[in-house]
């Protein structure tokens, strides 16, 4: 929340000095004289909004995630891990119990 | 259920290998009648593979021939889908029929380890177990690293009480798995069957270890429960019979046994303290205290 807050402020800062050096820079020219340094203000306000961006998106960061083992291992159950998929056996009473029970059926 | 749930949860269960036949037939068949198959891309054919296995586990061989149909219209020449004609010519036909279908099969391309697998699948549903461990350890010394294959030995010497060579089998499995706290698991629970308690309880403590959390004080959780009372269940035997006891893997009883025998004892009892475990507390001490 703060992380957002402050990017943005420094987004707009940023932005803002570019716009503000562009403004005084065609000033500048219409009035014909040699362009000069840029006024200390606006580059006070890009080292104030680069700061803030960092900062901004140093607090940003999302939330850290497990990497142990023992954790991964955390989430699994017993017949998932001991399912053996590739020797099962497909021929059980399923056909018997789970197909449709109004349909005919030898008694 | 809209389709989006449904294709998360076919996901999650092939990510899982879990075998829920039903609830992956229930929603693989939304997912089919919306007709949207073409567009999943490359997951569509994997989906289809795991409906037609459900549909074959329910009964529904209809389904499966759909399934099945559209698989082989896109991959004519694949071993995956010889190996699910196969599965479904199990279900159907005779097994001398579908043995000799599997034979021709690797006789042309001997190197389709699923189709030695559904091979050895049948021998062992018929009854056929020692030609059914002679195949599969054949099998498991050109494919060593299959940890289902290893599982199944075990399984299989289990079934017919040969411990030694389930705990043979179970070590390679170890070897190959050292991170899963559900081999050790297994390993401490048929050496328990043999009678080995000492080894047992090495590999229930092993488990335990494995799986700690870092409150040390929190309600004992998923396989720490079972393992706590493998634990229990050694302690008290050793401590009933702890100089005479002889280990056939040489395994050395803990000095502290009375000490492991109340701590498994107190985690035990701890992991029946929510509001449901109240009531089976009561049947748990009450065995606790019977010797």
């Amino acid at each position: 929340m703060l992380g957002r807050a402050f990017l943005l402020l420094a987004t707009i800062g940023i932005f803002h000095a570019a716009y503000s050096t562009y403004e005084h820079l065609s000033y500048l020219k219409a009035l014909e004289r040699p362009e000069g340094p840029i006024p200390q203000e606006i580059i006070l306000e890009t080292l104030f909004s680069l700061f803030l961006g960092i900062l901004g998106a140093c607090l940003n960061t999302p939330d850290f995630k497990e990497i142990t083992w023992s954790s991964e291992m955390r989430k699994h159950k017993i017949d998932e891990m001991d399912s053996r998929l590739g020797f099962a056996s497909y021929v059980n009473r399923g056909k018997q119990i789970l197909s449709n029970p109004y349909s005919k059926k030898s008694q | 259920m809209s389709l989006q749930s449904a294709l998360q949860q076919l996901a999650s269960f092939r990510a899982n290998n879990s075998r829920e036949s039903q609830e992956t037939f229930a929603k693989g068949l939304v997912v089919l009648k919306a007709g949207k198959t073409v567009n999943l891309g490359e997951e569509g054919w994997a989906f289809l593979e795991q409906l037609a296995l459900a549909a074959i586990d329910v009964g529904r061989i209809d389904i499966a021939d759909q399934c099945l149909k559209q698989l082989s219209d896109k991959f004519d020449d694949s071993p995956r889908v010889d190996v699910l004609r196969g599965i479904r010519m199990e279900a159907t036909q005779s097994p001398s029929i579908v043995l000799s279908f599997y034979d021709e099969l690797l006789r042309i391309s001997p190197s389709n380890a699923a189709i030695w697998k559904r091979r050895i699948s049948v021998l062992r549903r018929l009854g056929k177990l020692e030609k059914a461990v002679e195949d599969l350890n054949e099998y498991l010394d050109t494919f060593y690293t299959d940890v289902e294959g290893w599982l199944e030995l075990a399984d299989i010497h289990a079934s017919c009480n040969q411990y030694t060579y389930a705990l043979q089998a179970l070590s390679h499995a170890l070897l190959l798995t050292p991170q899963n706290p559900f081999t050790f698991l297994q390993f401490a629970e048929t050496a328990y069957s043999a009678g080995d308690m000492p080894l047992a309880l090495k590999m229930f403590l092993v488990v335990i270890d494995m799986n700690e959390s870092e409150d040390e004080d929190a309600i004992p959780l998923g396989i720490s429960v079972r393992a706590w009372w493998g634990t229990k269940l050694c302690t008290r035997q050793l401590v009933a019979s702890s100089a005479t006891h002889n280990s056939q893997s040489n395994t050395s009883v803990p000095k502290n046994i009375k000490l492991v025998d109340e701590l498994a004892t107190e985690r035990v009892l701890t992991a029946y303290s929510g509001e449901q475990g109240i009531q089976t507390r009561n049947l748990v001490s009450k065995w606790m205290s019977r010797r």
